[in-house]
């Protein structure tokens, strides 16, 4: 198992190599300079000297093979360089903001299960019942409705009209509410078709047949054994879900103003801010892959054939 | 279902049911402390901006934002409406005959907002710096005429050009680079360029609080030299979405929301509509232009281009669009700002039938059953480029392109992002373009310096102009003169003649937008578009 760890922790290196390649290339297949797209952020009218300036500063005048092995040197020692808009380390204000997304994202995660997992678990148990219908157009609605709409809808309702949570903005509990709500109904949606998918294809194996002609009581069968080992996929898909988390945030966090990444990500976008860029781009790849590294682990612990199928591989 | 099951699940219900009312009267508990303490207001302005207020560098640009330096920092002159300049911290000011030396005389007792005197060794210590890195603000003209600064006595600052620039005593009442850093903010190198220590100021507010994308509070200064402020703070929330901002006003965590396109023109109708607030509609401050490359061919011929202004409806255009909140423009620079009052233009109307003459005249003829005009086997096609975020562009461009359709034009509307648009513009890579001119305080020196230069994109548009070398040669003498007539006469024909050879059309007059809660008054908007509004501004108690 240690060694299967350290291959996958090992296949980080190629797709952090890749995923610079493609940043740094970005550069060059974009129509817009980003010396020229600073300068009209800033204001300022683009003359030939600033321009030329701005470009030796921004290390865009040096030959692309250069830039990229420059751009992977400095990303071993954390040095996403500096921020064209704010002229500060990147590295620092990715840092800064982190927090705060992490706080909304851990907030949908433990929504999303502590709705999902009885949810979709009574759904596939009572088949047919009105749970399972609920649960359903739960994710019907989970899954069709766009999230900066459900959001916008929401403050509507339970901010305005209602005056229960504020609009906007981070510090308070309260706050964190509408917002980790928006994020978790698609996941809520998704974990709970999964979940109920899986109990149900589970309930037709044969150790149920063979727990109940052991007399074992319905409740031990249905927690002990058909939750946990059907739960297997959710965990998959949840660990999916951590790198599109970070990425779903980025709509969430504009429209409650939530100072996190995702929302310093899109300045930076529109500012053709290209170190930011590309320093969520490497954020988002090694937690894509962290996450699905995890979930392998949680896997082999929840369900030990996994571990056991591993072992006959090798 | 047996008595035991049923009995389960009201107790489940109902304990579900307890859980969710002690949670939301625990939520609206927190939210009537919020709003007690919003009762007792403590004369605080709210407002929404859609970025983070930035670091406060008076002598840098991106982050920071224009309407917030200008709360901190001042100018030595100030714009004024009309293009009226007026004394702040220079009370008073000689321009040498040659119009190349400026002597200003500081307004003594100003202090910083630590304390420290505001004289003209400060001033000179601002300039050098900011001289430094004169590229990058080549932009503003005068930064790179500059030869000399010299403190000739405490209160008395000479600054010596290299040639006379009109547009110099203007230029100095932008709100960036030209502001004064007070000597406790200068870093030990005495670089702003990569950073302050601290934002000190002689304006009427001294920032309070600042969390990067949250919030900045910004004080009154007791201490201020001029009229001090009613309100006692100003807050400024980071809000970047539109709609969320018109939530939180409508909930009435804001006093107000202002500014260009913070909110969209249909909300601000909609707003407006339900009475229960004050709303302002600000002077022009820019002309929404169509820019045509006279490069290409069908461009080049100066009917085609008057043909394509003949054939759309300005009014009915403006008012659909834009809710009647942008006024029909028939002048390609307001008239509100300095010597553009007395342009004698060529008025186009709306005229169909004199458009497809003029289509006629230039060889574009319709052929039978056809529903585009062709010349030599060619379709008289062109594309119109606009950025694809901004609403206004793209409903204009689609009424473009109906309204030409019947003169037998086709029009193809491109839409891109704004970066996009601006490479492309100064590529020379479009047909027409949306262009609008930068406003008080630099206009209209800086839109001529612009037409002029080569790289913005207009002078190539202008370039089928038969007079264009004239054009350029009077647009590059107007700073140059010292004589205010004669720079009056320049800036009416150079004005008229681009205007009327139809490569600039002006479509209409954008203005800023503000609505406010009933208990604000006295807002008003700023001359120069870059200051904030705040002064004068109460809220009632």
């Amino acid at each position: 198992m240690g060694n299967y760890i350290l291959k996958r922790i090992m296949s980080i290196i190629p797709v952090f190599l890749l995923a610079a390649l493609l940043t740094t290339g970005m550069i060059h297949l974009s129509p817009v300079d980003p010396a020229e797209a600073y300068l009209t952020a800033a204001h300022i009218q683009p003359t030939d000297e600033i321009l030329a300036q701005k470009r030796h500063e921004f290390g865009l005048d040096q030959p692309f093979f250069i830039q990229y092995v420059k751009s992977i040197m400095k990303i071993c020692q954390l040095d996403f360089g500096i921020s064209y808009v704010s002229n500060k380390p990147v590295w620092n204000e990715v840092i800064y903001r982190i927090p705060a997304t992490v706080q909304l994202a851990i907030a949908s995660i433990l929504i999303a299960v502590f709705v999902s997992v009885p949810l979709g678990f009574l759904a596939g148990v009572k088949k047919g019942s009105v749970i399972d219908h609920f649960s359903r157009l739960l994710s019907f609605f989970g899954a069709s409705i766009p999230t900066f709409w459900l959001g916008y809808i929401l403050v509507f309702f339970f901010s305005v009209k209602l005056n229960l949570f504020p609009v906007e903005g981070i510090g308070t509990w309260q706050h964190l509410v509408l917002p980790s709500i928006t994020l978790a109904l698609p996941l809520i949606a998704m974990y709970t078709r999964l979940l109920r998918a899986s109990v149900l294809e589970n309930l037709q194996q044969p150790y149920v047949l063979f727990a109940r002609t052991r007399g074992l009581k319905e409740k031990t069968i249905m927690t002990k054994h058909v939750l946990r080992i059907a739960i297997s996929p959710m965990i998959t898909g949840l660990g999916m879900n951590l790198g599109k988390l970070l990425t779903g945030t980025i709509i969430v966090e504009s429209v409650f103003s939530w100072p996190g990444f995702g929302r310093y990500f899109i300045e930076a976008i529109f500012n053709r801010d290209i170190p930011v860029i590309q320093c969520y781009v490497l954020i988002a790849a090694s937690l894509f892959i962290l996450s699905n590294l995890i979930v392998d682990i949680v896997q082999m612990y929840v369900d030990p054939r996994i571990s056991r199928k591993e072992g006959q591989h090798r | 279902m047996s008595k035991g099951k049923i009995s389960l699940k009201i107790k489940l219900a109902s304990m579900f049911i307890l859980i969710l009312s002690t949670l939301l009267v625990g939520c609206s508990n927190t939210n009537n402390r919020e709003s007690t303490s919003k009762g007792g207001h403590d004369n605080m302005l709210t407002i929404a901006w859609p970025r983070d207020v930035g670091e406060m560098n008076p002598h840098v640009y991106n982050p920071s934002q224009l309407f917030a330096q200008s709360m901190v920092y001042e100018p030595l002159v100030s714009y004024q409406a009309g293009g009226k300049i007026k004394p702040n911290l220079a009370k008073s000011w000689e321009i040498s005959e040659d119009g190349k030396v400026y002597t200003f005389h500081l307004r003594e007792g100003v202090k910083f907002s630590d304390g420290t005197d505001f004289n003209a060794e400060i001033v000179k210590k601002n300039f050098d710096t900011i001289l430094n890195n004169a590229e990058l603000h080549s932009w503003l003209g005068f930064i790179t005429k500059v030869s000399q600064t010299e403190v000739v006595d405490k209160n008395t600052f000479k600054l010596t050009l290299t040639e006379p620039y009109y547009p110099t005593i203007q230029e100095l009442a932008v709100v960036r680079p030209v502001r004064f850093l007070g000597e406790a903010g200068f870093p030990k190198d005495g670089d702003t360029s990569k950073g302050i220590v601290k934002p000190v100021g002689t304006g009427p507010w001294i920032l309070e609080k600042y969390k990067a994308d949250e919030y900045a509070i910004y004080k009154r200064n007791e201490n201020y030299w001029g009229e001090l402020p009613k309100l006692e703070k100003i807050k400024v929330k980071v809000i970047p979405d539109a709609e969320t901002r018109v939530l939180a006003f409508e909930k009435g965590d804001l006093d107000m929301i202002y500014g260009e396109g913070v909110i969209s023109l249909d909300t601000f109708k909609q707003l407006k509509s339900t009475g229960k607030y004050e709303t302002s509609v600000s002077e022009p401050i820019a002309t929404r232009q169509l820019v045509m490359n006279t490069k290409t061919e069908q461009l080049s011929d100066e009917r085609v281009r008057q043909a394509l202004h003949y054939g759309f409806n300005r009014d009915a255009m403006v008012e659909g669009v834009t809710s009647g909140l942008e006024e029909k423009a028939d002048h390609i620079l307001p008239t509100n700002l300095p010597y553009t009052k007395d342009v004698d233009i060529t008025s186009v109307g709306y005229d169909v039938e004199k458009a497809k003459t003029l289509l006629d005249k230039a060889g574009w003829k319709l052929p039978k059953g056809k529903t585009v005009r062709e010349k030599d086997g060619k379709l008289l096609e062109v594309e119109l480029m606009y950025d694809s975020a901004e609403s206004i562009q793209k409903a204009m461009a689609e009424t473009l392109q109906s309204e030409w359709a019947a003169i037998g034009v086709k029009l193809n509307i491109v839409g891109v992002e704004l970066a996009d648009q601006v490479q492309r513009f100064k590529d020379n890579k479009f047909d027409i373009n949306f262009f609008s001119n930068y406003g008080a305080p630099y206009d209209p020196h800086t839109f001529l310096n612009i037409v002029a230069s080569k790289g913005f994109g207009f002078n190539e548009a202008i370039s089928a102009y038969p007079n264009k070398d004239e054009l350029i040669k009077q647009m590059v003498k107007v700073p140059q003169t010292t004589d205010e007539k004669e720079r009056q006469q320049l800036y009416s024909s150079i004005l008229k003649s681009l205007q009327d050879q139809g490569a600039i059309i002006p479509v209409s007059y954008i203005k800023k937008t503000a609505i406010y809660q009933k208990n604000v008054t006295n807002f008003n908007f700023p001359a120069n578009r870059d200051e904030n509004p705040f002064t004068g501004i109460s809220i009632k108690q």
